[in-house]
């Protein structure tokens, strides 16, 4: 039970990370972008 | 009682102001540093004399403050606008001992704006060695501030700077020029006109592109009783304050510095013309190049080995100490996993940033710079659009914002279309993985194969850029063209502390900006492949259980026992193992072997019919003509998101389900194809190369296209265009060498 728990708990962190980087307007809560060096960009 | 005040450092490029701002603020400071050039401001904490603060700025490098670029903007805007929450409480101009005069009339504008200006006259060691004598005193009279005399290398002078800083309230605004004498006549009626604002600011919102809030340039154009003059007469008043401004300065170097020219030539001078010259100057760069693409193979390979067996050791512990069960599970094979994928890749990492930092800090960047400029002008590329193209092998994001310098709009347009196809940083793990498996270990003339390939693809990726520029300069008719100028700074052994700051900050950004995402899709793809609904996944073990009973194990897994009992046999062997001993531990070994290869072939059946098994199976068919298998296509996929995440995916993908300690790079390696030959061979591992090399594989980047044009247009069209050159290149190499 718990390590299920865990592991879907995770499983929701994960995919709420990815959607909030990639799917949910600037407005909702992100940071503007900056360049890699120190608000990493993501794509390196 | 401490006190905050705003500090901004101001400075013609290549005059030390990013070493200035490293001594200044040591750890306490947020860098957004790009290769080459510093297009976004910097910010630090120091702590000063008598308990102040100062929040220490470093502005993008400018000439003048007559802007002819966005980021040159940013700093006119700034010191324009007092209600800025950055507005410098005191502004330090940065200047080289070695070009005070250029560097002089930044100073004198900026001092004109009535800001507290404080001169840094930098590299003063070099002071002896070139011949040069300066009166500080005298000048700091002339120029009616104080002065600060700085070796970054030698660490002299801050604490001068310092206490100048923390003593800003006794620094000077008065200006070093009446504006007035620009034009007496147009001056007088211009401050008639706006009687509470200052002249020189005026000045700068009627010439200059920027929007200043407080007074907004239609404001000075609506003003009824005020007209302002013509395009034409403008620029004429500007000549003039240039002259104006240049005989200022001349007067007061001519008392205050002096420099014995013969002593500056000689070694500099002898240096730049092999450098940049037509023939020596590429052999010099190409043997460099290869230089370094040979020491990112061979000497990371170490450190590359010793993190790729740790995390097949961690992820063995983690299943052997935690309970069992789904979690378990999840970390052994998924987030360790997915984390070694990346984290593999920091030693090459940190050596391509070594590289590029110390050609950078030792000055020798600027002379590529001009050398390749000769390259690209016949393309119909600026010269400035070489500093975008080689910030491009460090990250795509950074180099399409450093276009910003370019004035052009058509030319800075194609600068950004074609950047992401030079080979980025992101693209670097994939190459490696690939080129370490399906490229020969041998040499050519003491170079590996595989340094060769690795350099082969970077110049791939920038003959590309070069080729698809001529292309859409050709296709939007670019009619005008700006002109090119860079500053060749004066060669100086690279700051170690600098160098360490550039590696540490592109290290940590790339695993820490990377590893989330790689992380989060680890742990998703892990759990569609070990989950799936069709009655196949269900009954994996009995079906696969039935087939080894009627046709035996699969050739994989013969192969597997045949060579791990050969490996065993023979270290035994040389260890004077009995015969009987050996017979007998070979029994017992080949049935454990037996064991693990069903485990591993239910697991691998588990995994085709998984939901990532069944999504991967239906994109085969468009992969299949490449050399991929729905694995492969599943990864190619999901790293649409960002490149790197394809070795993380393979990583993930080939660990689900395995109980073996093994690394990524040898189950990639044990991957066979339908005819059981190693999926990863020289014409698909090829093929997956240039797919990469071409293909617009990054979310970030078609983000930012579209911030810097301000159209989903443009990004949209490099998706499209560079997939699909992509998709067809790897076709033709694929079927060529299969």
């Amino acid at each position: 039970m718990v390590q299920q728990l865990l592991a879907y708990g995770t499983l929701i962190l994960a995919v709420a990370f990815l959607l909030w980087k990639y799917l949910l307007p600037k407005s909702f809560g992100k940071k503007k972008d900056k360049g890699c060096g120190q608000d990493n960009c993501g794509c390196n | 009682m401490s006190k905050n005040i705003n500090v901004a450092l101001i400075g013609n490029p290549n005059t030390g102001k990013t070493s200035v701002f490293n001594q200044l603020t040591g750890l306490n400071q947020k860098v957004g540093n790009y290769p080459g050039i510093t297009v976004e401001k910097k910010e630090g904490i120091c702590k000063l004399p008598r308990g102040v603060k100062a929040h220490i700025l470093d502005l993008p490098g400018t000439y003048s403050l007559n802007t002819t670029s966005l980021d040159e903007s940013l700093v006119v805007e700034l010191l324009l606008n007092k209600n800025d929450k950055d507005y410098p409480d005191v502004a330090v101009v940065i200047s080289d001992v070695e070009n005070l005069k250029r560097n002089l009339f930044l100073f004198t504008q900026i001092k004109d704006l009535k800001i507290p200006t404080i001169l840094v006259i930098n590299m003063a060691d070099r002071m002896s060695r070139k011949g040069i004598s300066l009166d500080v005193a005298a000048m700091e009279e002339k120029l009616d501030t104080k002065i600060a005399l700085v070796s970054t290398r030698k660490r002299q002078g801050i604490d001068r700077l310092k206490e100048l800083i923390a003593d800003y309230k006794n620094i000077s605004s008065a200006p070093n020029l009446d504006a007035k004498r620009i034009s007496p006549e147009y001056f007088e009626r211009l401050q008639r006109t706006f009687p509470n604002e200052d002249l020189y600011k005026l000045w700068l919102v009627i010439t200059q592109d920027v929007n200043f809030m407080p007074i907004e340039k239609k404001r000075i154009q609506d003003a009824t009783d005020f007209t302002t003059k013509s395009k034409e007469e403008l620029k004429k008043l500007q000549h003039k304050e240039t002259v104006l401004r240049y005989q200022f300065i001349n007067n007061t170097l001519k008392e205050t510095y002096k420099v014995d020219f013969l002593a500056a030539k000689g070694l500099r001078g002898s240096l730049d013309k092999l450098l940049t010259h037509k023939v020596f100057g590429y052999l010099i760069f190409f043997v460099i190049l290869l230089t370094i693409f040979q020491a990112i193979f061979d000497w990371s390979s170490y450190p590359m080995d010793f993190i790729d067996e740790q995390f097949a050791m961690a992820s063995e512990w983690v299943k052997n100490t935690l309970p069992p069960g789904i979690f378990t599970d999840l970390l052994a094979e998924g987030i360790i996993a997915g984390i070694g994928g990346i984290v593999i890749f920091i030693p090459q990492i940190a050596f391509l940033f070594l590289f590029i930092s110390l050609l950078e800090e030792s000055g020798y960047m600027s002379r590529v710079v001009f050398l390749m400029d000769r390259l690209m002008r016949p393309f119909g590329l600026s010269g400035k659009s070489i500093v975008p193209l080689i910030s491009g092998t460090a990250c795509a994001i950074p180099a399409v914002m450093a276009t910003r310098t370019i004035e052009n709009w058509k030319e800075r347009l194609i600068t950004i279309l074609v950047t992401p196809f030079t080979t980025c940083s992101a693209r670097l793990p994939v190459y490696l993985i690939l080129i370490a498996l399906v490229i020969p270990k041998g040499t050519f003339l003491g170079l590996s194969y595989q340094a060769l390939t690795l350099m082969l693809l970077y110049l791939i990726g920038f003959g590309m850029a070069i080729f698809s520029a001529m292309v859409l300069n050709k296709i939007l008719k670019i009619k005008s063209r700006s002109l090119f100028m860079v500053e060749m700074p004066t060669y100086r052994l690279p700051l170690f502390k600098n160098v360490a700051y550039t590696v540490l900050e592109k290290t940590k950004s790339f695993v820490f900006g990377a590893g989330k995402i790689i992380l989060a899709i680890s742990i998703v793809l892990w759990f569609l492949g070990s989950n799936g609904y069709s009655d196949d996944f269900k009954n994996a073990e009995h079906i696969v259980s039935e087939r080894i009973e009627k046709d035996g194990l699969s050739t994989y897994s013969k192969n597997y026992i045949q060579n791990n009992v050969a490996s065993y046999r023979e270290a035994a062997l040389a260890d004077g193992m009995s015969a009987t001993v050996l017979q007998d531990s070979i029994t017992v070994l080949t049935e454990e072997l037996k064991e693990r290869a069903i485990a591993q072939e239910i697991s691998s059946y588990k995994l085709e019919h998984s939901y990532i098994g069944q999504a991967g199976k239906a994109f085969e068919p468009f992969v299949k003509p490449l050399g991929y298998d729905w694995k492969i296509g599943i990864a190619v996929l999901t790293s649409f998101a960002a490149r790197e995440v394809f070795v993380g995916t393979l990583a993930t993908i080939y660990s689900v389900g395995s109980d073996e300690e093994e690394t990524i790079k040898n189950r990639m390696a044990a991957e066979l194809d339908d005819e059981g030959r190693p999926l990863f061979n020289l014409a698909s591992g090829i093929s997956l190369m240039l797919f990469y090399a071409f293909a617009m594989q990054c979310m970030s980047t078609l983000a930012i296209v579209k911030r810097e044009t301000n159209s989903w247009k443009w990004p949209l069209f490099q998706l499209g265009f560079m997939s699909v050159f992509a998709y067809i290149v790897a076709l033709i190499a694929y079927q060529l060498l299969i």
